[in-house]
């Protein structure tokens, strides 16, 4: 373009002076042609303007003129030396071009490795931010789809985590051997010998050049170090819980153990001295053995089912049978069992009439139960009363066992509806260690909640809500 | 005879009930207390000839009580754990406990560790410093120790170690107190040397060093002296 136009322009506009000028100087006026086609056309253009200018410049300014036949010996020269220069000209520029574009190309290289080793380093390790990555690759290559396969870390198998652009699972995992459809880029993400993932990339552009393949190779090598530091840190948080639950087991087991060889201890105690011969024993002292190795017999079975219980709610394998339930009810004959159990105490009931819950009939009489004999047991040790309320609000009825004890530190609330938790070594354990675990356990079942108050003046609360269900009268 | 006065301390009211009534049984006089703060203020009124101690309580836990009461009162105390304690049972027996037992227990094995404990308290008089068992005999006062006739030559520790069981015959020396004893301040971890010495000690006195008679082991607490002085059966 520019080789013939430049020098059919020159040609017009030199033409009407021919006579005037030298031939020599004439010939150079063609050399800015050759230099801007070859500076902005590269070689090629380059080499037209040069054989371009030649031709014109023998046709139209060497005399005789508007023929090809060269009138002097000199003029030859002249003519093939501004040949051999525009060519030599046209060259040099072309080379110089290239580099200049090169340079271009590995900047423009660096900047796309830069920004994607960047947003490597801030990766947020998961299917997320592994999504956000290949959206931003293939958007910087011009690819329109691409799909990451990650090793499994159990089956060992690459599986496709992330597609985009695409439907999940439509990328096949090897090469299409079919010749027809387009070739996908296959790049492995792998550590040493390693494969930890695959990236397969698909598009509607050119081949990728070799310049973009050295890219998406760093690229995907930094990728993979990605990969890896997230398994290693995943593997890492896996063994900390693992430790952690670990421990847990193990203060569970030492406790669970302390708690069922107590009561064994008091029987094997009183069972062996009752057998010992020869000793004289008063008979109530007797009755009184026995009566001691009954109820510990009873509070051995009482931990045992509890933590059948507790098992059988941690392992999923307890499901509540829900239904209307008559709150008075269940209350009531919660309150005249601790009744008798603590003739002293003193229990004040004050409910709502006809309230009616959505819960587990035997679910809610041990939460009672429990909640109740806590507090009983809190009363007898400081001569105080027990209050139990129940209130209905909109969607839910909130059940409350209300003692005037020391209360609950707000610190160990939410710790004490763990197992076997105990305010402090120095306090004596008052029941099983597992009555309220369990009891929450019942309420997550029914969808219920429990949690701790104060009791204005002093004092635990320990309160429970359940899903009313509205009576419709008549 | 008075009856001897023992003091059972236990935070779980059934055990303790259960000591308390069994002890009794057996004419002694018995006092209980649920916890080491308690018991202490009994200590003080009613004397006791011997302790009967749970570790594992509220307020001031058994290796508490120890320190304390030790720093008072020379009376013996027999420890009562689970066997998940084992630590602080050794801790007790180095604050001066003198013995334990493993709950659950038989009230038999609690009456032949209480018989022995009390006896040894009211042991007075000279110590006895010859013992026999078998064709061996020892006579720490003449420095000599002979088996069916011959006489055994014993190291310089081997004695001193000897000296330190034969010293409290049936009482359970911890590890411990033995290496500081013997080795002095610095051994007091150094089981494995005690260990040594003792197999090297029963290969050169006892009969069968596999089934010691002599000196006994409580494994993973310490060593006891078994043989009684002069005309005395063994203990336990």
């Amino acid at each position: 373009m520019i080789a013939s136009v430049g020098t059919a322009a020159l040609t017009a506009g030199l033409l009407p002076l021919r006579s005037d000028i030298t031939p020599l100087s004439k010939g150079f006026g063609y050399l800015p042609v050759v230099v801007a086609a070859a500076a902005i056309g590269g070689l090629g253009p380059g080499v037209l303007a040069s054989f371009a200018g030649f031709v014109t410049f023998n046709f139209f300014f060497l005399p005789p003129y508007d023929t090809f036949v060269i009138g002097r010996g000199e003029y030859v020269v002249v003519l093939f030396v501004f040949l051999g220069l525009s060519l030599l000209i046209s060259a040099l520029l072309a080379r110089l071009a290239e580099r200049a574009e090169a340079a271009e190309a590995r900047e423009h290289e660096l900047r796309a490795l830069q920004t994607l080793s960047a947003e490597l380093v801030a990766l947020v390790p998961g299917p997320e931010g592994y999504e956000s990555l290949t959206s931003n690759l293939i958007e910087t290559f011009g690819f329109t789809s691409a799909a990451l396969f990650v090793q499994d870390p159990g089956s060992r198998e690459l599986r496709e985590q992330v597609a985009v652009g695409c439907e999940p699972g439509t990328t096949p995992l090897h090469r299409e051997p079919d010749p027809t459809k387009r070739p996908l880029e296959h790049l492995p993400l792998s550590v040493g010998a390693r494969v930890l993932g695959l990236l397969v990339l698909q598009g509607d552009r050119d081949p990728v050049t070799p310049a973009e393949s050295r890219v998406l190779r760093a690229f995907c090598d930094q990728f993979a170090l990605a990969l890896e530091r997230d398994r290693l840190l995943r593997s890492a948080t896996e063994a900390e819980v693992y430790r952690q639950s670990d421990q847990v087991r193990r203060s569970l087991l030492a406790a669970v153990s302390h708690d069922l060889r107590s009561p064994l201890a008091a029987i094997k105690a009183s069972v062996t001295d009752l057998l010992g011969d020869g000793i004289q024993r008063n008979p109530d002292v007797v009755r009184e053995a026995l009566q001691s190795i009954d109820n510990e017999a009873d509070r051995l079975n009482a931990l045992i089912a509890n933590l059948l219980d507790m098992s059988r709610i941690e392992g999923g394998m307890l499901r509540a049978q829900l239904e209307g339930v008559d709150l008075a009810e269940v209350l009531s004959t919660c309150v005249d069992r601790i009744r008798l159990q603590y003739p002293e105490l003193e229990v004040k009931v004050s409910m709502d009439d006809a309230s009616v819950v959505r819960a587990d009939p035997v679910f809610l009489d041990r939460i009672c139960t429990n909640l109740l004999e806590n507090a009983a047991k809190v009363a007898s040790a400081e001569a105080g009363s027990v209050e139990v309320e129940a209130r209905a609000a909109d969607t839910t009825t909130t059940i409350r066992v209300i003692d005037h004890g020391a209360g609950v530190p707000h610190s160990v609330r939410e710790q004490l509806f763990y197992p076997f938790f105990r305010m402090s070594e120095r306090q004596p354990r008052l029941g099983t260690g597992l009555g309220l675990a369990i009891s929450k356990g019942f309420l997550d079942l029914m969808n219920g909640e429990i949690w701790i108050e104060d009791t204005p003046g002093g004092g635990a609360t320990f309160a429970f809500s359940l899903p009313s269900v509205s009576v419709v009268a008549g | 005879m008075k009856p001897s006065r023992i003091l059972v301390v236990d935070d779980e009211d059934h055990i303790r009930a259960a000591v308390g009534r069994a002890l009794d049984a057996r004419g002694y006089l018995v006092e209980q207390a649920s916890d080491g703060d308690a018991a202490l203020t009994v200590a003080s009124t009613f004397e006791p000839d011997l302790v009967v101690l749970d570790l594992n309580m509220p307020v001031l836990n058994g290796l508490e009580f120890t320190r304390i009461l030790r720093t008072r009162s020379s009376v013996p105390i027999l420890v009562l754990s689970v066997r998940e304690d084992a630590t602080d049972k050794v801790a007790a027996l180095d604050l001066g406990a003198d013995d334990y037992l493993t709950k659950p227990f038989s009230i038999d094995e609690l009456m032949a560790r209480v018989r022995a404990l009390l006896r040894r308290a009211s042991a007075t008089g000279p110590r006895s410093l010859q013992f026999a068992s078998d064709d061996v005999v020892i006579d720490l006062d003449a420095h000599l120790v002979t088996r069916a006739g011959d006489e055994v030559r014993l190291t310089r520790t081997e004695w001193n170690l000897l000296e330190a069981l034969s010293e409290h015959p049936g009482k359970l020396l911890t590890h411990r107190w033995l290496l500081e004893r013997v080795w002095g301040e610095g051994y007091a971890d150094d089981v494995e040397v005690l260990r040594v010495f003792i197999s090297q000690l029963r290969r050169k006195i006892e009969k069968e060093p596999g089934r010691p008679k002599i000196i006994g082991t409580d494994p993973g607490v310490g060593y006891r002296w078994l043989l009684r002085p002069a005309g005395e059966e063994p203990v336990s």
